[in-house]
């Protein structure tokens, strides 16, 4: 691991975490531990339909029970929100289900008392009828289905290319994306050879150990909300837009997430607990159980068909792609992933004609949103995939076909954007020196095969999105920043801290960072997407250098020569008389960027940076069932230049050990629209038995340009190659091919048996 | 979860007079792990649940008798037995099990009577008693029966046992030089519910298998004996072509398709791990096991 | 009937709390005890977040009726650590950046501190034994068993 240590001795250096004390000694603060006086719970009771109108709702006996404060329906809601519909593509979620109901799970009403367990049980008395209505669930018979999940288009407006959307019916086409470069019919037509593929993945779960948990306490004329939430800044706009608030009378805090991986964002109970405590006039707390996550966000499955024109000499012409995301019943950030994830569907490969069609649909289903990756790894999934098929096709080693068609720095990618900053052939060059993929491979014996596999994926930064800090220096000379940055886990507090410790000179371990608090912290778009470390960091950056210039002019105000080595303390007493004052330092950061061409999805500036992430891996397929142990798992990734090596190889590994579950076994199965797995018995993610033998993790020597001392976010990055290098692999040791994630032991086996021509029966 | 009155008889006798077979909201409890999640699950709404913690302390214990036979109380923690060099002399195969049971935390409050009462047939532990050919000391009103563990399970959930009936212990008979073993078989994560579990137990004589009882769990609603590939093995020298052939036989059992997998990958499944089963018993090596873990 | 007193030494003191027969250890630590180190995650003794020590042994407290622990003696991730020195077990998965979120860190920390109490020098096999009813969601588990192995060296020194 290659690091450098920053003048400052601050960036670059493995400092433990802020809130380490805190967390091993189980007293870290997470929204799951707060009480208010006079508190209520909330507990919810959800459709069993998934699409039906609702024909009755009966709440009386619920209402009776002893010691239940109140029953809330929808009709209950519109009297504090008339328009109770939220949602940050479309305002297309009530916050209680109005007239219908669109998949398994979906809130219904909410029984509030003082004891949890009684607003349980009440929860269990209450009675729904529905009749029911025709149900899609599958993202191809969403395209054409005449099941219709929502009458009427309501994007948010927040997106410009969502507008063209607005009161558009009869369809579940919840944002069509189209990017065309160059002639690819043309290429297509000219081709020595053509492959089509299709991949499919499966509806997978972010379980985050700490379930949702929101609490409002509102008054008539003002709200706090303490919630577990990746985006406060998102929450406040949104909840001052359904009450007709201005933003300072919304509060939002939240304290350390246990975990979010793209789960708590956006509006999740937010809106909900504000309603129920603006209705009971008393403090609400709605906590998930582990249930009920499945019923409220998760990340789409896909379909994608992807197909490629290749030339004599292996050069790859023309690829087409077009992706399907399975956005269940309410859009959440569905459409962005559809349009920022779509326009990088090619891979990262210098292709001179490309054309994509990606397409987020409603279905039945729940939800689908951001989880780790923002699409990313579906994308890559297929792409790697097919480049090792490709490759395979025509009798050349996976890794040459790559290095010929490489995307390097300074050609442009699909949308026309020039490659700055992306280290796809140091990452990719790194990866196969790890593995050392010259040297002779063991194939195995026995019933046991051995194979490997390399993949390797990419991604743009959100945006345009902005980043707001403040820097505060106290007049003993500490220090405290205050940035809406949400720490869930990756060790923002830590790596801002030392951002700020590098400027001003301080250890990192002496600035003092507090948690999110729309009242004290500025605007930050949200925590999300692996956009914290360059934009936050920037602004983080801006702040501190701010305030430093500020001590500086404070010194010269007192005729202190420049350099002077007065303490800070000293200064502010010089200036005050005593121990008195505050300098703050503020800093503002939103990148360049212009959008895509509504038509052509092209632009010369479609991200701030890229982010790239390789995986190499060996593994044993046992052919007589299909068991697949992964011995060896290398992940690769370009950094830029990493604020905390420790804490970026933790992500690194962390992310791929999260992926590897979503690779092998993890997924969410529906008869019906219902999640029939919907716990931690059920739905298995991985524990300590199902890592792979060895795990290596690293990051290649790089600078960002633009990001904070050359840094920029991780977090995602080695999620992208794991389920394609695993598959790749397994075809690598016993000649089979698996199209669809998860690549559990009766596919592999299934396919073994398949291929020999004598496949396995169905029951 | 709704509040429920919560007894604690001094005595089993006491707590079989206070169970009553006609009333299914009356229920025991001992470690109570399987009986929290039923009420969490709101599948299990007790009236009152009389807690066999405080029954006299012989129901907890585990004790080689003088004829070498393994007893254990049915209020023993699976963590005690795990950790027990009694039951390691008699039957180490129970330790190896345990192991891969739960958790520790589990293990470290479930007892064995609960274990086998719950009747769900993902359990480890009634396959391996079965094949151990282990019986049950069953306490009722009207006194105590013995009930072999093979016969104790009627269906998902069910067992032959009374509403006012308790398991008091459980007696594995000497092993003298039978070998044993467990394999458990899982197809998602390593802790995952077993797609199946095969539960071997050999007497073996120089080279060849005198009898064999195999016992399958988790793939049918009930432990099974595979009798088919018990007698392909009687009386034979163990090759890889006679494992397959027992495999084989094994494997033409009904069994349930779930989200563990289809029941023709679960009967390829235990094609292939009978015979590795076997293989794990003849390396195990008869009587007292060497101390694991 | 429903409702009883229970008495038991809570991190080495005296303690008695009301309780309904319903409730589960863990919430009676949070709500009686102001206690959230063990925390309800899974709810069904698969992830080990809500893990204590009941007279020395780990348990789920989401499993775990309150009034199973009349009489007991209950320790929670709260009493490690408590004085000025942290126990070596927390020291070392600081020292080995062994968490992230934090949310799992006090089981994991509590189920260490069961392992090493009964394997003072822990094979990866007996790390996994022990350590495989723990889930962390956030990956952590490379770093997790290296510093499992530092606690175990510290508790030697």
């Amino acid at each position: 691991m290659t690091t450098t240590i920053s003048p400052g001795g601050q960036v670059g250096r493995s400092v433990p975490r802020l809130e380490a004390r805190a967390k091993v000694t189980g007293r870290a603060e997470y929204v799951h531990n707060l009480r208010l006086p006079g508190m209520l719970y909330g507990k919810i009771f959800r459709s069993r339909t998934a699409h039906g109108r609702i024909r009755r709702l009966d709440v009386a006996a619920a209402r009776a029970m002893d010691g239940v404060q109140s029953v809330i329906t929808a009709e209950d809601v519109r009297r504090v929100i008339p328009d109770p519909y939220y949602g940050p593509a479309f305002h297309d979620q009530p916050i209680l289900a109005i007239d219908k109901v669109r998949y398994v799970g979906e809130p219904v009403a909410v029984v509030l008392a003082a004891d949890p367990h009684i607003a349980e049980a009440a929860a269990h008395l209450i009675v729904a009828e529905y009749e029911e209505l025709p149900a899609v669930f599958d993202e191809r018979e969403a395209m054409t289905s005449t099941a219709i999940v929502h009458e009427v288009l309501r994007p948010a407006g927040t997106f410009p290319d969502l507008k063209h959307l607005e009161g558009r019916t009869n369809t579940n086409i919840a944002l069509d994306f189209h990017l065309r470069q160059g002639d690819v019919e043309a290429a297509f037509a000219a081709a020595e050879h053509v492959f089509e593929h299709t991949f499919r993945t499966q509806q997978v779960l972010h379980v985050p150990l700490e379930p949702f948990v929101s609490l409002a306490d509102a008054t008539p004329s003002s709200v706090t909300i303490h919630t577990a939430s990746q985006s406060p800044s998102f929450v406040r706009i949104e909840i001052a837009r359904l009450l007709r608030w201005p933003e300072n009378r919304v509060r939002v805090k939240t304290l350390h997430l246990g975990g979010g991986f793209g789960a708590k964002l956006y509006i999740k109970l937010e809106a909900l607990v504000v309603a129920l405590s603006l209705l009971a006039r008393r403090p609400v707390k709605v906590a998930l159980s582990m249930e009920e996550q499945f019923y409220t966000i998760t990340k789409h499955a896909s379909t994608f068909r992807i197909k490629s024109a290749v030339a004599k000499d292996g050069r790859v012409t023309a690829r087409h792609c077009e992706v399907l995301w399975n956005g269940g019943a309410y859009a959440d950030i569905g459409p962005r992933v559809t349009q920022k994830s779509g326009f990088t569907a090619a891979g990262p490969y210098d292709i001179p004609a490309v054309s994509i069609d990606s397409y987020a649909l409603y279905t039945n289903l729940p939800p689908a949103g951001a989880l780790r990756g923002f699409g990313i790894p579906q994308l890559v999934w297929a792409y790697e995939s097919h480049t090792d098929l490709v490759a395979r096709a025509l009798g050349i080693d996976p890794l040459t076909f790559r290095r010929k068609n490489l995307l390097r720095n300074g050609r442009p990618q699909a949308t026309g954007t020039i490659m700055r900053d992306a280290e796809i052939e140091a990452v990719l060059e790194r990866l196969a020196a790890r593995l050392d993929w010259n040297r002779p491979f063991d194939r195995g014996a026995g019933p046991v095969k051995r194979g490997r596999g390399i993949a390797i994926g990419f991604k743009a930064s959100i945006a345009p999105t902005t980043s707001i800090a403040s820097v505060a220096i106290h007049a003993d000379g500490s220090c405290t920043l205050s940035c809406g940055t949400v720490d869930m886990g990756q060790g923002s507090d830590t790596a801002m801290a030392q951002i700020v410790a590098e400027v001003l000179n301080l250890d990192a371990e002496a600035v003092a960072v507090i948690h999110p608090d729309t009242d004290v912290t500025p605007y930050d778009m949200a925590t999300l997407g692996s956009r914290s470390t360059y934009h936050m960091g920037n602004a983080v950056r801006l702040a501190a250098e701010d305030a430093r210039d500020k001590i500086a002019a404070l010194a010269a105000s007192l005729g202190l020569p420049p350099g002077s080595n007065l303490s800070l303390a000293e200064l502010f007493r010089r200036k005050y008389g005593m121990q008195a004052g505050t300098i703050i330092g503020t800093g503002s950061f939103i990148p360049s960027y212009s959008p895509p061409d509504h038509s052509t999805g092209l632009t010369e500036n479609a991200t701030p940076f890229w982010m790239i992430g390789a995986t190499g891996v060996e593994l044993e397929v046992d052919t007589e069932t299909g068991h697949v142990q992964v011995t060896r798992l290398v992940n690769v990734a370009d950094a830029g230049r990493a604020i905390n090596p420790r804490i970026v190889e933790t992500q690194l590994s962390g992310a791929s050990i999260m992926q590897l579950g979503f690779t092998l076994f993890e997924r969410m199965n529906f008869d019906k629209g219902q999640v029939t797995n919907a716990s931690l018995a059920d739905y298995k993610i991985p524990g300590m038995h199902d890592l792979p033998l060895a795990i290596e993790s690293e990051f290649v020597p790089a600078e960002q340009h633009g990001g904070p001392f050359g840094a920029k976010g991780v977090g995602e990055s080695a999620t992208f190659g794991v389920s394609p290098a695993i598959a790749n692999a397994i075809h690598d040791a016993v000649g089979v091919r698996l199209m669809a994630l998860p690549l559990t032991p009766e596919a592999v086996y299934r396919a073994i048996r398949a291929a020999a021509d004598d496949p396995l029966g169905e029951a | 979860m709704t509040p429920f009155e919560f007894v604690e008889p001094a005595s089993l006798g006491e707590a079989i007079a206070l169970l009553d077979p006609d009333d299914v909201s009356t229920r025991p409890v001992g470690g109570g792990t399987a009986i929290m999640l039923m009420m969490k699950f709101g599948v299990l709404v007790p009236a009152r649940l009389v807690s066999l913690r405080r029954v006299e302390e012989r129901f907890s214990r585990i004790a080689v008798e003088k004829d070498g036979s393994l007893r254990i109380g049915a209020l023993a923690t699976l963590r005690s037995i795990e950790r027990s060099s009694e039951a390691r002399r008699v039957a180490p195969v129970l330790a190896d099990a345990l192991l891969r049971l739960s958790n520790v935390r589990v293990r470290n409050v479930a007892t064995l009577g609960g274990h086998l009462a719950h009747a769900d047939p993902h359990m480890d532990l009634p396959p391996v008693l079965a094949s151990l050919g282990a019986e049950l000391v069953v306490a009722g009103p009207a006194g105590e029966r013995m009930l072999p563990v093979a016969d104790l399970f009627v269906g998902y959930l069910e067992t032959v046992l009374k509403g006012n009936e308790l398991i008091a212990e459980v007696v594995v008979p000497p092993q003298q030089d039978r070998r044993a073993a467990y394999v458990k078989c899982t197809t998602r994560s390593a802790d995952d519910w077993p797609a199946l579990g095969i539960a071997v137990s050999l007497a073996v004589s120089g080279p060849t298998i005198r009898d064999a009882r195999i016992v399958l769990g988790a793939a049918t609603d009930r432990p099974v004996r595979l009798a088919a590939a018990e007698a392909a093995l009687a009386g034979r020298e163990p090759s890889d072509a006679l494992l397959r052939a027992a495999g084989d036989a094994a494997a033409a059992i009904e069994l349930v398709s779930d989200a563990q997998g289809s029941a023709a990958y679960k009967r390829q499944l235990l094609r292939v791990y009978l015979g590795r089963a076997v293989r794990r018993a003849l390396a195990a090596g008869p009587g007292a096991g060497e101390a694991r873990q | 009937m429903n409702a009883r007193t229970i008495r038991f030494t809570l991190n080495g003191g005296p303690a008695t709390a009301e309780i309904g027969t319903h409730q589960s250890l863990v919430e009676v630590l949070q709500q009686r005890f102001d206690l959230f180190g063990a925390r309800e995650s899974c709810a069904q003794g698969l992830c080990g977040c809500c893990t204590v020590l009941v007279d020395g042994k780990a348990v789920s407290g989401c499993l775990f009726l309150a009034v199973f622990a009349d009489g007991a003696h209950v320790e929670t991730v709260e009493h490690l650590g408590a004085g000025e020195r942290l126990d070596p077990v927390q020291e070392a998965f600081i020292e080995a950046g062994a968490f992230q979120c934090g949310f799992c860190t006090p089981g994991f920390v509590l189920m260490t501190r069961q392992l090493l109490d009964e394997k003072p020098d822990p094979s990866d096999a007996e790390i996994g034994h022990y350590l495989s009813g723990n889930l962390c969601r956030c990956g952590t588990y490379p770093q997790i068993v290296e510093a499992v192995r530092l606690a175990a060296k510290k508790r030697k020194a």
